[in-house]
C-alpha cells in the first residue's frame, strides 16, 4: 500500500453565523452557536498543522466569516504559514477598511457569492434585503483593492434562465474565475428541492451557454460548472474522493472528509481541540470510512471508474437509499438512479415557490 | 498579445515549491503542477522580462539554442494564458 497523500485544501467553516438565510446553504441543518465556536489560538494552531500536513488551500468559510472579529489574525496565521489563503463570503459587511486590512494581513482570493442579476429576487432568495447591493460593491472592492475575485453563483430553477446574465455580471465586474454551482441537495437544499430543482432541458440549455462562454472568455474568466448529480449519468469525485484531497474542521473543531458529513449516521469524528490534523488525516475513523476503493459494494467495486470518481457522495447515497455505503444514485449503474431523477423531474414541474429559510435553531 | 510581451503570473496566483509535489502553480481552487522546464520559466514570467529577454537568459543557462526556447516559452506562455493563469 502506498503512503497517503497529503490533502490538498482546508474548509475552516469559522462559523454558523450569517445574515443571510440561502435556502440551498451547504451548512448542516443543525447549526453550531457562537458559544461554541474555536477560539484565535485553536484556530490558529490548527492552521499551521494545515501546512505542516502539505495542505496548500485554505479557505476560511462559514455561515459568513466576516463576523469573526479575529478574521485578519488567521487570515495572516494561514499566510505566515505558507497557506494560499481563499477568503469564501457574501461580501455582506466587508467595508473598504476591513478588506484592506485582509489583505495586509495575507488574503491572496476573495470569493463573493451571488444569488442572481435581478436585486429584488436576489435578495428573495438571499432572505436579506439589500443583500445584493451590498455584494455588488463588496465585489467592486475587491477588484479596487487588486486582490483576485471569484464569483460564485448558485443555480436552481429560480434563476437558471439567468446564467447568460450573470456570466455577463462577473465579467463586467472584473472576477478572474467564476463558479456557476448548480444546488447540491444537502441538508437545507433538500428540504426546499422542489422549490429549487430546475428542469433538466433548461439545466442542458444553461450547460450549453456555459460552454460557449467558456471558448469566449478563455484567458479573460475561468467558468467551473457544478453539475447538478441529479441529472448526470456519472457521479463526481466528490471532495475529490473521500478523504483524499479536503479536510472540512467545522465552526466547533470536528474534523469532516465533506461539509454534509454529520448527516451520515454511525459515524464518530475527532476534533481538532483534542488531535492534531496530522493525526486526524492519518487515524481518524471517519476518514478511513469510505477512503480508497475497499469499502466499494457492487458494480462501484472493479469499475474503472473506481478511481475516478471514488464512488461519488456518500451523503447523496444515504440521502436517496438510506445506506451510506451504496452506489451513488447519480451513477446509471445504481438500481436507485431512475427514482432519483423521477425525484428531480417531480421536484421541477412542482409549482412550490416558497422556502424554508436557513437559521439557527431553524 | 504583443509579439514580444512581458507575462506574469495572473492577479491571485502564486508559485510555490514542496519537497512532495514540486513545482506548482496555485490559483483559487487550483493547482498545476509544473515540471523542471515550465518551473525555470514561469520563474522568470515578473512583468518586466520580454519573451526574448527570458529566451536568450535560458538559453544561456542550458546552453542551448536561443529560437528552441523561445518555442518552448511561447507554447507554455499561450497554454498558461489560456487557463488562467498567467496574463501575457
Amino acid at each position: 500500500m502506498t503512503a497517503l497523500p497529503a490533502p490538498i485544501g482546508l474548509l475552516a467553516e469559522l462559523t454558523h453565523r450569517c445574515p443571510l438565510g440561502c435556502p440551498y446553504c451547504s451548512n448542516p441543518l443543525d447549526l453550531v452557536r457562537a458559544s461554541q465556536e474555536l477560539d484565535t489560538k485553536t484556530w490558529t494552531r490548527t492552521l499551521n498543522e494545515a501546512a505542516e500536513l502539505g495542505i496548500l488551500h485554505v479557505h476560511l468559510s462559514g455561515g459568513e466569516p466576516l463576523v469573526r472579529n479575529d478574521l485578519a489574525e488567521l487570515v495572516n496565521a494561514a499566510h505566515l504559514a505558507g497557506l494560499y489563503t481563499n477568503l469564501i463570503t457574501s461580501g455582506v459587511g466587508l467595508s473598504a477598511q476591513r478588506l484592506t486590512e485582509l489583505r495586509a494581513a495575507g488574503l491572496e482570493h476573495v470569493q463573493v457569492s451571488i444569488q442572481g442579476v435581478d436585486a429584488a429576487r436576489a435578495d428573495t432568495v438571499a432572505h436579506m434585503k439589500g443583500a445584493a447591493k451590498a455584494k455588488r460593491e463588496a465585489a467592486r472592492l475587491v477588484v479596487e483593492e487588486g486582490l483576485a475575485l471569484t464569483v460564485n453563483a448558485v443555480i436552481h430553477k429560480g434563476n437558471i434562465a439567468d446564467v447568460p446574465a450573470i456570466i455577463d455580471l462577473a465579467e463586467e465586474w472584473g472576477a478572474g474565475r467564476l463558479e456557476i454551482a448548480h444546488v447540491q441537495y444537502h441538508g437545507w437544499a433538500i428540504a426546499n428541492r422542489a422549490s429549487l430543482m430546475p428542469s433538466r432541458e433548461d439545466f442542458l440549455e444553461s450547460a450549453k451557454t456555459v460552454e460557449e462562454a467558456r471558448k469566449r472568455l478563455e484567458g479573460t474568466l475561468v467558468i467551473d460548472h457544478v453539475m447538478p448529480d441529479y441529472y448526470a449519468e456519472r457521479p463526481k469525485a466528490c471532495m475529490g474522493g473521500w478523504g483524499r484531497q479536503v479536510i472540512v474542521v467545522t465552526p466547533d473543531g470536528r474534523a469532516l472528509p465533506c461539509h454534509a458529513a454529520a448527516s451520515l449516521p454511525g459515524l464518530t469524528f475527532d476534533n481538532v481541540r483534542d488531535r492534531s490534523l496530522g493525526e486526524i488525516w492519518q487515524g481518524s475513523e471517519a476518514f478511513k470510512k469510505f477512503r480508497g476503493t475497499a469499502w466499494m459494494p457492487k458494480p462501484c467495486q472493479g469499475c474503472e471508474r473506481a478511481e475516478i470518481d471514488w464512488g461519488g457522495c456518500r451523503c447523496q447515497a444515504f440521502a436517496i437509499t438510506g445506506e451510506a455505503a451504496s452506489t451513488d444514485p447519480a451513477c446509471e449503474l445504481s438500481k436507485d438512479h431512475a427514482r432519483m431523477r423521477g425525484l428531480a423531474v417531480a421536484d421541477a414541474a412542482s409549482a412550490a415557490n416558497t422556502f424554508r429559510f436557513r437559521r439557527i435553531g431553524g | 498579445m504583443t509579439d514580444d510581451p512581458k507575462p506574469r503570473l495572473a492577479t491571485g496566483v502564486k508559485m510555490r515549491t514542496d519537497a512532495a509535489r514540486g513545482a506548482m502553480l496555485l490559483g483559487p481552487e487550483r493547482i498545476l503542477e509544473l515540471d523542471d522546464i515550465a518551473r525555470s520559466i514561469v520563474a522568470q514570467f515578473d512583468g518586466t522580462k520580454r519573451v526574448s529577454e527570458i529566451a536568450a537568459t535560458l538559453a544561456k543557462e542550458y546552453n542551448a539554442h536561443a529560437g528552441e526556447i523561445r518555442a518552448d516559452i511561447e507554447h507554455l506562455l499561450k497554454d498558461l494564458t489560456a487557463k488562467g493563469y498567467v496574463k501575457p
